[in-house]
């Protein structure tokens, strides 16, 4: 590294320009990898928050939330399985709320859960489901943006029920949806029964609250999942595959990491340009170096080395910048999320494209002939 | 003796572009002293020099450096005889841009894999001493006149201890006052630390300072000469 050094200290105009585009793209990466992270939350934060290994859906041949309807028997056919620790039906409807004050809300997804039950969120101001029927927990992001307060009553468009907010979760989405939670047979009359209820006098027939979405499940690790299938007539999906399930996921997973494969591609190539442009302009000193005895090994880890150097300092700033900027997203409620691993990750990779880029130069250097360093052959 | 050639051909390209650069050359340099080789433009002085340095392969006959033949090495074994055994003077530019006067002699000691320690830094502050340079150790090349270049780049080439020294047009960026002062110190260096030293130079009054000179014309040797302060 003895040469290394000394060229990034002499040419440092050079090694500063190229840093700042390694810079720029480090705090790109890792602004992307945050808002990576911050969308994967947003659309999935509910589905991460529910204390489960697995869900059991309708078997259908591509199963989502709102697609799936389970009955009564099937969830508990699954809860007397063997190697299934518990299970609990989850209901999945998108509505539009209003606020007391007759305002839209947010669209929001009700979930239907069990009071009590495994799938209740942590409340942070409130109380459980286990109060009144018509009680629901809604998101602190919901309740701050719309000045909704615990004892407000907020109605369903379309079907007019009405629910009593007895409690605040923290933010849990899913598909870029707020998740309220309310007991399950609340769910299912809002769902199945008729706008505003049954009529006065009148019950609700009991068949209404034999459904639910899906089947959420705590698994043992030797629950035979294929057999229970087949018997009650669901598709089961592990927790990371069932978060696919929720509607754009996918694809947003897939497009963010399509643009950070082409960062990556765009840095080795920017590095890969830069060393090769730096090592053409060097040829006469590293012919120079050659004659003088330095073998291919010395001048390779030399300019590895220095590739190294730059992209560490780089990728260092920039990373830096980025972190110091996302923190303020991460405040002002954006969908941005600052994972450590993930940002270590992007960064490691850059640096890898970066040394990968910079091996474009590798080869001209061997093939640099030590004769140049006489200035002529004849 | 230092250096040893023997009948050497060196045959550049091919088909009807082939020129026979070398044409059958022997002579010998023993060490401490300093033979010139002198010759027009494309006469086959610096071919010369690359076959002796171990940047070209002969087409045949032998180079000995140091009772080492040449043609048996590889260009991995050529690399470390470079290293080891032969010093290089170039041309004046041939300075590395970003390492100060110093630093020009301690990477010998960094291609030969090893971190200078205090011995190697006191060997090079006396190499730069005795070419008078000393004062100018932390200058970087452009910091530095032609002369002065040159005598950094004589103290580079003895920094590895070698036993011979090929020195390429030595004086031909500087005037004739600071080419003789170049010249009469390669000649003093290379008694006092007794390498066997080749330097080819197309000017006839730099062979003063030369133990013996050889006249190279297309490639052959057409005289060889003993200098008359010898």
């Amino acid at each position: 590294m003895f040469l290394a050094w000394r060229d990034l200290v002499f040419a440092k105009g050079r090694f500063l320009l190229m840093s700042m585009i390694i810079a720029l793209v480090a705090f790109l990466m890792t602004l992307l990898s945050g808002l990576a992270s911050g969308l994967i939350k947003n659309n999935i934060s509910g589905l991460m928050a529910l204390d489960v290994t697995n869900l059991a859906f309708e078997y259908n041949d591509r199963p989502n939330y709102r697609n799936s309807m389970v009955e009564r028997e099937m969830w508990e056919g699954w809860r007397n399985a063997e190697g299934v620790v518990a299970a609990e039906p989850l209901g999945h409807t998108m509505f539009t709320a209003r606020t007391p004050e007759d305002l839209p809300l947010d669209d929001v997804v009700l979930w239907g859960v069990e009071p009590g039950g495994f799938l209740e969120p942590d409340v942070l101001l409130g109380e459980s489901l286990k109060g009144p029927d018509d009680g629901v927990i809604i998101s602190a992001l919901l309740a701050n943006k719309h000045g909704v307060k615990l004892g407000d009553v907020i109605v369903l468009d379309r079907v007019l029920t009405k629910l009593t907010v007895i409690g605040i979760t923290s933010e849990q989405n899913i598909g870029h949806v707020p998740v309220i939670y309310t007991p399950i047979r609340k769910w299912q009359e809002a769902t199945y029964g008729p706008p505003g209820g049954p009529p006065p006098g009148e019950v609700l027939p009991d068949i209404l609250f034999d459904y639910a979405s899906v089947i959420a499940l705590q698994l043992a690790p030797d629950a035979d999942i294929e057999t229970v299938d087949i018997e009650w007539g669901t598709v089961t999906m592990d927790k990371q595959s069932a978060y696919e399930a929720s509607s754009g996921y996918k694809e947003e997973v897939q497009t963010v990491k399509m643009i950070q494969g082409f960062m990556v591609v765009i840095s080795a190539l920017v590095i890969g340009a830069f060393f090769t442009i730096w090592t053409i302009q060097r040829t006469q000193e590293i012919g120079l170096v050659k004659a003088l005895g330095g073998s291919n090994a010395y001048l390779l880890r030399d300019t590895m080395g220095q590739a190294l150097i730059l992209m560490i300092l780089a990728v260092g700033v920039g990373t830096f910048l980025a972190v110091w900027l996302g923190l303020s997203f991460e405040q002002s409620g954006k969908p941005f999320m600052l994972v450590k691993d993930n940002i270590a990750g992007s960064s490691g990779l850059l640096i890898v494209a970066g040394l990968i880029g910079s091996m474009v130069s590798v080869r001209l250097i061997t093939r640099i002939d030590p004769i140049i360093a006489l200035g002529r052959t004849r | 003796m230092g250096l040893q050639v023997n009948d050497v051909v060196l045959e550049l390209g091919d088909g009807d572009a082939q020129i026979t650069a070398l044409d059958h050359v022997s002579f010998g340099v023993d060490a401490g002293e300093l033979l010139a080789v002198l010759g027009p433009s494309g006469a086959g002085k610096s071919s010369l020099l690359a076959v002796c340095g171990g940047l070209r392969h002969p087409t045949s006959g032998t180079v000995v450096i140091g009772g080492k033949p040449l043609m048996a090495m590889n260009d991995s074994q050529l690399t470390r005889l470079r290293l080891q055994s032969i010093g290089f003077v170039f041309q004046q530019s041939n300075l590395i841009s970003s390492l100060t006067s110093l630093d020009q002699l301690l990477l010998m000691v960094h291609l030969a894999g090893r971190r200078p320690r205090k011995a190697d830094r006191d060997h090079a502050m006396a190499l730069l001493n005795s070419v008078d340079m000393g004062h100018r150790a932390n200058r970087l090349p452009d910091q530095l006149s032609g002369g002065e270049r040159q005598r950094i780049g004589i103290a580079r080439a003895l920094m590895t201890k070698p036993s011979l020294l090929l020195v390429d047009e030595p004086t031909s960026m500087l005037d004739q006052v600071r080419g003789h002062q170049i010249v009469a110190l390669l000649n003093e260096q290379c008694h006092q630390h007794q390498v066997a030293a080749v330097m080819v130079t197309h000017d006839v009054s730099m062979l003063d300072a030369a133990d013996r000179s050889l006249h190279i014309v297309d490639g052959r040797i057409e005289e060889v000469a003993v200098s008359a302060t010898n």
